[in-house]
């Protein structure tokens, strides 16, 4: 242990001047010395530590003479010390310590002594910006390489005539000049040491040429920042210096103990990483372990924590646990104990976690993602990052995912590596191709335990290698998944195989007590109460807390406890879901203790944080629908319905500001969203807790009308066109369906047997039954819901009601609408549907027939002749069987013309007779028969009149025509064997 | 067993006869289904356009165009006439069958029409109406 802890000092001497360090090499090569004052430096140095502490607190004043003094009284004290051969950089720093020099002991310790002091010199550098600045005046001493400044005589002064005797100017790169007294003798003796103990190198990792390098380039750096702040007044102190750094980052915890969540969440996450250690890392287990068990240690102690702070935030990674590690020794903790037996207990296991992955989930600022990277590196990974600034889609995530997670690094750190997924909730889309890669991965695992139990039972020696074959696909590095909200419904799926930890809230004082000790830090003056009031005004979002902090400070304005919410900075962008919104929306804000400090604004505050809560949230369609659909749920006192009124109104602007805007494209006028839905807030907000309701009425009528619209469509495609082609889809539902139930379903209809009907009862039948073919309406079995519900109702369902087979009556109705439309009865329907079938299966084939009848008869004179003949005769008994039937009548008047003139309508009569004997259905039937084929030859007629003359002449000749050829060729196709594929045509020709 | 045909005609002056192949068939018009006695199939022209050795045929059947090749047979056919047997012969061949065969024509080639018929489509109006 002593060995090594030289090894770090020696490690941390990397910053004075080589000359410095060569000495002190010479010093560290008494072995014997280093070990027997380990314990004794170990205390020095916390003393050292808290020294520097309390100068820092206590009297920043002093540092600050002391500091811009320093050229003046290193003089004094060089000669002052000459006897202890103490070095002037030395003596200065023992100035500074405050009176210690008592305990100057020997050369050894001394070194010792200085190095620790160093290291907190070097942390006041860092972590204070003014004391930064008030050290240019120091730092440019011992920083700059003098080499014949070291020696005892020399006196350092800004000006020449201060120093007697020879003197040369010093130039640090910060453009401070310094002179230096000369002595001739000493220079010499001085580089005989310095090359004296040049050989004796042999503890040095790096070779002292590059140590020297590096110092020079760092003390330039230095000095170059230093410049830049101070330029203008080197030696004076400033009291508000830039710094680039956000605090948020620069008092980020930077080890387990510093976290500032939930100490039980923190040694879950760790516990659930320590379990991987065995598959990670094998057997270094246990060298992990008390690292582990130190830091939970030291995390108990809030008194050393913080003494810590200013140790551990700069030095190096592996400075902390040994110093940790020695701490143990002389302290007494209860707390680890418990730990280290459960931990013992679970490395016994030689498998990862049951669960895979580790989902931690809360909202923003309570340091998730920095208790995830600190765990992970404590415990010795690698921490990569995925967050929502970088690629995410699935084939990068899974190569990415697939990297960490199945390789072991090449690199030069060749520390495990362990993948962060930050908001895995963040971009829906993209996230989830995260959430499925892990999700696959862990769904192979799965798959391949089940096999390995199946290959352990076979065969016991074989499982190792089995399980090495799985290695390749498995899950074998620890994920950490960060979301905010963890019932997103990207991670539903990873919910269930994942361990979540919910985040909860930091005890306001805990976060408060961070505020404090940061702004003491910082100098800016606070007070306790306005930091709680800013703690509790972020929800302990302490990233806020800080920026706001930060702001405020370099602003020079205090916290102002009245005017937090327009203070208030930095808050991470974040999103509330759409039931907070309407939450919003419809509940009234409790008067908290918060809320009653900001009286006088609270109105304005309001309205501001509404106005922002529902324009971050962006869908106002659905805010609005939402709104909509909930907010006449609400018990708002309102006999007179005004306020009712009112909001339907502003419901109505919404819609067409909203109509308007998707119409024009006018995104700016969605601004004018947000004060609708706070105005209805204002009208009908509650107390109580709504109970809301996402709005679905939208979505499912829009998929119905399109579900009908579509119904329609088909159906009026059925139609044939010559009556379709009147029917406008837009204007149907409101023009025709009405009228058109009127007439499908007549009242003077009666049920009975169609023997029974009168003559004109059957007449109107059979009008029905044509206009219900020609409209191709029908009668079906309505849906199987219907006879359900009547079963359910324990009728016995024996004939199933027929509804119409275009729901034309849904077309109509609206919910709780009863249409006045007469319903027909069950039977009558039935009869229907018989007639309507048997109307449309005769039409078929009269359409069919006619070309046939027209090439036989015209082939056949002498059986034109006779049905020439028989035409007039069938024509009358139709004239007197069409009681009144105008249209028919005129076009059987067109039917004469046309067969006395022209030799084609001939088969027509024919056609007529033949139906005439086909014919043998009751009279109804008949009727609509002869409805239907006066129909049809209208449109035939339409087709030949407009033709006209030269058509009918056109179609004798094609007659003729056909009929010169009475035999025809018809080719037989053939078939082959062979297997037929599409070739593309680019494929022949390549 | 020996069948003994007998030939009128003397040496090498039996009619020739042609088979035509058709891949296809000849229909009837749908309004003529029975009668089909005595109508014209169609015409068949023989052409020599192209210029090698072989001859093509056209064979024009209602609006249908076919065009063929004569093919060589590999066995030539006969063409026989069944006839009753004649008394006169019966004292001679007592035993023998009653009937015997005349030979008609012989076959040695075929017209093969076995691409897909041309279309003869004169006017638009013809195909609207047929």
């Amino acid at each position: 242990m002593g060995m090594e802890l030289e090894m770090e000092m020696e490690m941390e001497m990397d910053i004075p001047a080589p000359e410095e360090l060569e000495w002190l090499e010479s010093i560290a090569l008494l072995p014997d010395e280093g070990e027997e004052e380990e314990e004794f430096s170990m205390e020095h140095d916390e003393d050292a530590a808290a020294i520097a502490f309390d100068d820092h607190e206590a009297n920043g004043d002093e540092q600050n003479r002391l500091q811009s003094e320093v050229t003046e009284r290193s003089a004094a004290e060089a000669i002052q010390h000459q006897t202890t051969k103490k070095r002037l950089w030395s003596a200065e720093n023992e100035d500074s310590l405050g009176g210690s020099q008592k305990h100057i002991l020997d050369e050894g310790r001394g070194a010792k002594r200085f190095a620790l002091q160093n290291e907190a010199d070097e942390d006041w550098l860092r972590c204070s910006p003014q004391k930064d600045s008030d050290t240019v005046g120091g730092t440019s001493v011992p920083d700059v390489p003098l080499p014949d400044v070291v020696a005892e005589e020399t006196i350092l002064s800004r000006f020449a005539t201060d120093i007697d005797g020879e003197c040369m100017p010093v130039t640090s790169p910060s453009g401070v000049r310094v002179y230096a007294k000369m002595s001739i003798a000493e220079i010499g003796g001085g580089r005989g040491k310095v090359l004296a103990s040049r050989p004796e190198r042999g503890l040095l990792l790096e070779p002292i040429s590059i140590l020297s390098k590096k110092a020079e380039e760092e003390a330039l750096a230095k000095a170059l920042q230093d410049s830049l702040g101070s330029r203008d007044q080197p030696t004076h102190a400033i009291p508000h210096m830039v710094d680039e750094q956000l605090w948020v980052e620069k008092y980020a915890p930077s080890s387990f103990k510093e976290l500032l969540s939930d100490e039980r969440t923190n040694r879950e996450v760790l516990l659930w990483l320590k379990q991987w250690d065995s598959s990670v890392f094998g057997s270094q287990i246990r060298a992990t372990e008390d690292e582990v068990l130190s830091a939970l240690r030291l995390h108990s102690s809030v008194v050393q924590h913080r003494r810590f702070i200013g140790h551990r935030s700069f030095s190096h990674k592996n400075k902390g646990p040994p110093l940790s590690n020695q701490y143990l020794k002389t302290s007494n903790f209860l707390d680890g104990e418990g730990m280290l037996e459960s931990w013992s207990r679970k490395s016994i296991f030689n498998h990862p976690p049951e669960q895979k992955v580790l989902l931690l989930c809360g909202p923003p600022g309570l340091g998730k993602t920095t208790l995830a990277h600190i765990a992970a590196k404590h415990c010795g990974y690698h921490v990569l990052e995925i967050n929502a600034s970088d690629d995410r889609s699935a084939s990068m995530i899974e190569s990415k995912v697939l990297d960490v997670v199945q390789m072991n690094s090449v690199m030069p750190h060749s520390k495990p590596k362990c993948l962060i997924i930050d908001e895995i909730d963040g971009a829906l889309g993209e996230g989830k191709g995260a959430v499925d890669v892990i999700l696959k991965m862990i769904s192979v695992e799965k798959k391949s335990i089940v096999d390995k139990e199946n290959a352990a039972n076979e065969a016991t020696p074989g499982k190792n290698s089995s399980r090495k074959g799985h290695k390749t696909t498995m899950l074998c590095r620890p994920v950490i998944c960060i979301c905010n909200d963890v019932y997103a419904p990207a991670l539903r799926a990873l919910r269930q195989v994942a361990k979540v930890h919910m985040f909860v809230q930091p005890t306001v004082s805990r976060v408060v007590n961070r505020l404090k000790f940061i702004c003491e830090r910082e100098g800016l003056r606070t007070n306790r109460s306005a930091l709680s009031a800013l703690a509790e005004y972020t929800d302990c979002d302490i990233r806020s807390c800080l920026n706001t902090l930060q702001f405020l400070n370099k602003k020079k304005e205090a916290l102002n406890i009245l005017e937090l919410g327009s203070q208030v900075v930095g808050r991470k962008d974040m999103t509330r879901s759409v039931t907070d919104v309407w939450k919003e929306v419809f509940q009234k804000r409790k008067s908290k203790g918060e809320t009653k400090l900001i009286n006088g604004c609270s109105e304005h505050g309001a309205f501001d944080f509404t106005y922002s809560l529902i324009s971050n949230r962006g869908e106002y369609e659905l805010t609005m629908d939402g709104i909509h659909e909930n907010f006449l749920r609400l018990s708002y006192h309102d006999p007179m319905m005004r306020k009712t009124v009112k909001c339907l109104n502003l419901l109505g602007v919404s819609d067409s500001v909203l109509r308007y805007v998707l119409r024009t494209q006018q995104m700016s006028l969605y601004a004018y969203q947000p004060p609708i839905a706070i105005a209805m807030g204002h009208l009908i907000a509650q107390v109580e807790k709504p109970n809301i309701e996402w709005p679905r009425t939208y979505h499912r009528f829009r998929a119905l009308l399109a579900e009908k619209k579509e119904s329609l469509k088909t159906w009026i495609s059925k139609i044939s066109p010559l009556i379709s082609r009147h029917l406008l889809t837009k204007s149907f539902v409101e023009d025709v369906v009405s009228p058109l139930l009127h007439i499908l379903s007549p009242p003077t209809l009666r049920p009975v047997a169609l023997h029974l009907l009168s003559e004109r009862e059957k007449d109107d039948l059979c009008q029905l039954v044509d206009t219900m073919v020609c409209f191709s309406i029908t009668y079906r079995n309505s849906k199987p819901e219907l006879p359900e519900k009547t079963q359910r109702y324990g009728a016995t369902t024996n004939a199933v009601p027929l509804s119409l087979d275009p729901p034309l009556h849904d077309y109509v109705n609206f919910k709780e609408y009863q249409s006045q439309h007469f319903g027909l009865s069950g039977a009558m329907k039935q009869i229907l549907v018989h007639e309507a079938d048997k109307h449309r299966i005769l039409r078929e084939s009269t359409a069919k027939n006619i070309n046939l009848y027209d090439q036989r008869n015209n082939g056949n004179l002498a059986l034109a002749n006779v049905s020439a003949e028989a035409t007039p005769v069938m024509n009358a008994t139709s004239v007197t069987s069409n009681r009144g039937d105008h249209k028919s009548k005129v076009l059987l008047g067109q039917r004469q013309n046309v067969a006395i003139c022209s030799s084609v309508s001939v088969p027509e009569g024919k056609k007529f007779l033949s139906r005439g004997l086909n014919l043998k259905a009751p009279g109804a039937s008949k009727k609509s028969s002869k409805d239907s084929y006066s129909f049809f030859d209208r449109f035939r007629k339409g087709s030949n009149t407009n033709s006209n003359v030269p058509g009918e002449a056109l179609q004798e000749v094609a007659t003729i025509e056909r009929d010169s050829r009475p035999l025809i060729f018809k080719y037989n196709e053939g078939f082959t064997n062979a297997v037929k594929r599409p070739v593309r045509i680019r494929d022949l020709l390549l | 067993m020996q069948i003994q045909v007998k030939c009128n005609c003397g040496d090498g002056k039996c009619p020739e006869w042609a088979i035509i192949e058709l891949q296809g068939v000849v229909e009837s018009q749908l309004a003529i289904s029975d009668q089909i006695n005595g109508l014209e199939i169609g015409h068949l022209c023989c052409s020599s356009l192209s210029s090698s050795s072989q001859l093509s045929y056209i064979f024009t059947v209602g609006y249908h165009e076919l065009s063929g090749t004569k093919v060589q047979l590999k066995k030539p056919l006969l063409v026989l006439k069944k006839k009753a047997a004649v008394d006169a012969a019966g004292p001679e061949f007592p035993a023998s069958s009653a009937t015997e065969l005349e030979v008609i024509g012989i076959i040695r080639q075929k017209i093969l029409f076995k691409t897909r018929p041309k279309a003869l489509i004169s006017r638009a109006q013809a195909k609207k109406l047929s």
